[in-house]
């Protein structure tokens, strides 16, 4: 029998089979959509952005990243806010809660001024949401008054949040900009209009490819293009820094965040949950590969789960975050020399190419044996390992104190995937 | 029942490389330092450059390397014995398996035809000395256009009407398209290397040039001196293949056909017979698949289209009234033995070389093979010998290794007369 965990979670006070849902993108835009998705196993959906301003969309609208043939590396997407009629939106979000009550359904709303979140709230309190999010962060807007050019102002955030959370009931979740160098500024800011939580990260603005074609970027429109949002397994280091330093903020860290960015795999996940998130939203890893990538979600957690003896998420959420600290309180007293394995090692030669080019010419090169042979200039900076095309070839090796260091028990990494 | 392979003679069996699949390969790759692919080969091709260029985008840079290095880039991306040469040399194989390094150098030969790019230049400035390349062969190809990029005159001198020897009429489409060798070909055209086709060439012929390679290959038909071996539909190889590539769609071996013969050049009949529509192939062999010379991704091909392979029985005797009706072979073991219906026997059992004395006077051994010193001269100080002529039948890219090598002695020596 496959395995089996209880994956539930409370976020914000709703019940969720479990932390996956979509985010507020193209992935989750029509009845159809959301439905298919929720047949397949997502716990609720952050519903496309709804606005009073309806979008017109250009064409095309995507582009991608890729890197040695590998493709989607990062996603860009000039996609705005939903292009269909307010009302329909509504009216789908209300049927499919009707069809599928146990699933969470999340309103993602979009303002260009009070009155029009105003409006918008009281909409989402009449079509019965569980959950209202505030985009403050979509990068690809064509008016000033919406998205990230609100994100990063704090007043807009502060008053707009106030605006909806003055007009109904329903918790409500302001989602940051990555497009800003402290995000705790922005999500205080929220918190003090009285939203409950926030949810990070939308997309970088970007440039993915210059077109040699058009001498424009992409994706080519008439000859011309714009910045916009980038998303994807790039991102997903930015987006991790970002969720650990709003849990680490004294303020933000109380509440309960909704993590964003380039998660595709159940380890994508997890980590997310190490760091504190109680909540999980997908994009683009859907748009590269459908619905079906939340089978393997649920199936790797539960395993993950299963392997270390945790019976509900709430055993590891958060688990990393404590460990995640300021650079100047890294113990600094010693050194990991690598160990090379001789016998799995098949002579290409990259740690040394790496060592000598990138790091110290801590490795000699025997020609006639083509095996790295490690001299006493290395600092145990484990380039070598990390350049090393076979699994666990290099190692870390032995443990070296600096001069006049009192040596610890340290704790140490042993697997290397 | 097993699935079987079904082709038409000219369109290659092996598809190739997109720019996608191309760099999905070139990322397998682990850009060795010192790689050790770039020591496998024999003509001194060098994959770790050319397949780094492909990784980091530079599909015309990889083009370049290859065909700087070997004029016959294109053929020999096709008909290398990989296996035996650089990819056994490649690091991955202590990972899992090695990086397609043939396909590789096909992808960026196919993009050089795709940009019309102009690799190769012979310099405007000509020199005075003038090289009469005798066969256009792979050896001459190769000795011929390192001649022409240095500015020398050079005349290639071939009795049959195209160009490239064994690859024009030796080998099957399915493994060798022609536009593939017409391509490379046209790279010594361009090179300004003059050709006179269907010339059998006279001692005279040669005399207004100051030096003279020889690059005839073997085309002394082999076949054994058995009973029945002047029937009709008994062929040597080279002759079959080079019918099988003229003929081409109206080639018709017969229903039944027995190839004799453990070797690439075996294969390449019995898989030309089996394309040209022939029922029933069989490669018959006279010791093991082991001991067989040909590669096994060769024999595996044949298998695909449904040819049969016998091991370990030698030809006996052929039967028939006008044409082969039968074949007789007696088993290794001393106890076993076949007689197989044939409506055509082919042998492929290795080509000898034909007399070189009517244009050349040089010294050969007692199997006709030109007698050559380790910079491929000849006992006749302006003639010089490489290729299959030299060395009894080897690989095309030992012949592009020892043409190139040629090339420079014979420049050595046209500097030594003065002949600038």
């Amino acid at each position: 029998m496959a395995i089996k965990k209880d994956l539930s979670i409370k976020y914000l006070g709703v019940n969720c089979e479990n932390p996956f849902f979509l985010s507020s993108s193209p992935v989750g835009s029509n009845y159809e959509m959301v439905a298919k998705s929720f047949e397949e196993g997502w716990g609720g959906v952050f519903y496309k952005t709804i606005g009073i301003f309806v979008a017109d969309e250009c064409s095309p609208r995507f582009d991608q990243t890729n890197k040695e043939g590998l493709p989607w590396v990062g996603f860009k997407n000039m996609e705005q806010i939903s292009d269909k009629p307010t009302e329909v939106n509504f009216e789908n979000m209300f049927k499919l809660k009707r069809d599928y009550p146990d699933k969470v359904m999340v309103a993602s709303i979009m303002g260009s001024c009070d009155e029009e979140w105003r409006q918008l709230a009281k909409m989402c309190d009449q079509a019965g949401v569980d959950l209202i999010e505030g985009n403050f962060s979509c990068p690809q807007m064509t008016s000033h008054a919406m998205g990230s050019d609100v994100g990063t102002n704090t007043d807009l955030v502060r008053d707009y949040c106030k605006s909806v959370t003055e007009t109904t009931k329903i918790p409500f979740i302001a989602k940051m900009t990555p497009n800003i160098t402290s995000m705790e500024v922005p999500a205080r800011a929220a918190l003090a209009g009285g939203a409950a939580g926030v949810s990070c990260i939308n997309t970088i603005k970007s440039i993915t490819n210059i077109d040699f074609e058009n001498l424009t970027a992409m994706p080519v429109v008439n000859g011309k293009s714009s910045i916009s949002g980038y998303s994807g397994a790039a991102v997903k280091p930015i987006a991790l820094r970002f969720v650990a330093q709003l849990m680490q903020d004294e303020i933000v860290g109380k509440t309960e965040l909704s993590g964003i960015g380039g998660i595709e795999t159940w380890r994508d996940a997890v980590e997310f949950l190490l760091l504190g998130c109680r909540n999980l939203q997908v994009t683009t890893a859907i748009m590269q590969y459908g619905y079906r990538i939340v089978e393997d979600m649920i199936s790797g957690v539960s395993h993950f789960m299963d392997e270390r003896g945790y019976n509900k998420l709430e055993d590891f959420i958060g688990l990393a975050l404590p460990n995640v600290i300021p650079a100047e309180d890294l113990n600094r007293d010693f050194k990991i020399y690598p160990d090379f394995n001789h016998d799995t090692c098949i002579g290409c030669g990259r740690c040394y190419v790496s060592c000598y080019d990138a790091a110290h010419q801590a490795i000699d090169w025997d020609q006639e044996k083509r095996r790295p042979v490690l001299n006493d200039k290395c600092v145990g900076c484990h380039l070598c390992l990390n350049v090393c095309p076979v699994q666990g070839c290099i190692t870390p090796g032995e443990i070296k104190w600096k001069e006049g260091r009192k040596p610890i028990e340290i704790k140490l990494k042993k697997q290397y995937d | 029942m097993s699935k079987i392979v079904k082709s038409d003679f000219n369109s290659e069996a092996v598809a190739g490389f997109t720019h996608r699949t191309a760099m999905e390969e070139a990322a397998r790759c682990l850009l060795c330092i010192d790689a050790p692919c770039s020591q496998g080969c024999p003509a001194g091709t060098d994959p770790g450059k050319f397949i780094r260029s492909i990784r980091f985008r530079n599909v015309k840079g990889a083009a370049e390397t290859i065909r700087e290095n070997n004029i016959l880039g294109g053929t020999c991306a096709r008909v290398c014995p990989y296996d035996r040469l650089c990819e056994e040399f490649c690091s991955r194989c202590g990972i899992d398996k090695p990086i397609q390094i043939g396909k590789l150098q096909r992808y960026a030969i196919e993009q050089e035809e795709a940009f019309n790019m102009q690799t190769l230049k012979a310099p405007a400035e000509k020199k005075a000395g003038k090289v009469a390349c005798v066969g256009a062969g792979p050896a001459s190809l190769a000795c011929a256009s390192e001649l022409a990029k240095a500015g020398y005159n050079v005349t290639i001198f071939e009795r049959e009407a195209e160009a490239g020897g064994v690859l024009t009429y030796g080998i099957v489409p399915t493994r060798l398209p022609k536009k593939v060798v017409d391509h490379d070909i046209k790279m010594v055209k361009d090179l300004g290397v003059a050709f006179e086709f269907n010339k059998e060439v006279k001692e005279a012929d040669l005399a207004d040039f100051d030096a003279v390679f020889v690059g005839v290959g073997l085309w002394g038909a082999k076949i054994p001196d058995i009973k029945g071996k002047d029937l009709n539909n008994v062929y040597a190889a080279v002759d079959f293949l080079k019918q099988a590539r003229t003929l081409e769609d109206k080639f018709i071996p017969g229903e039944n056909v027995i190839v004799v013969g453990g070797g690439d050049v075996a294969v390449d009949c019995a898989v030309s017979a089996k394309l040209a529509g022939a029922k029933n192939v069989r490669i018959v062999y006279r010791r093991t698949i082991e001991e067989a010379p040909a590669n096994m991704t060769e024999f595996e091909y044949a298998l695909s289209l449904g040819i049969g392979i016998t091991t370990e029985m030698a030809p006996a005797e052929l039967i028939g009234t006008d044409k082969v009706e039968f074949a007789m072979f007696d088993g290794r073991d001393g106890v076993s033995g076949a007689k197989f219906k044939a409506d055509a026997v082919v042998f492929a059992i290795g080509q000898g070389p034909e007399a070189v004395d009517g244009f050349a006077a040089v010294a050969t051994d007692d199997k006709g093979s030109v007698k050559v010193s380790d910079k491929f001269e000849t006992n006749n100080e302006k003639v010089f010998a490489a290729g299959d002529i030299v060395n009894g039948g080897k690989t095309v890219v030992e012949a592009v290794a020892e043409g190139k090598a040629a090339a420079a002695s014979i420049m050595a020596y046209l500097e030594k007369k003065g002949v600038k």
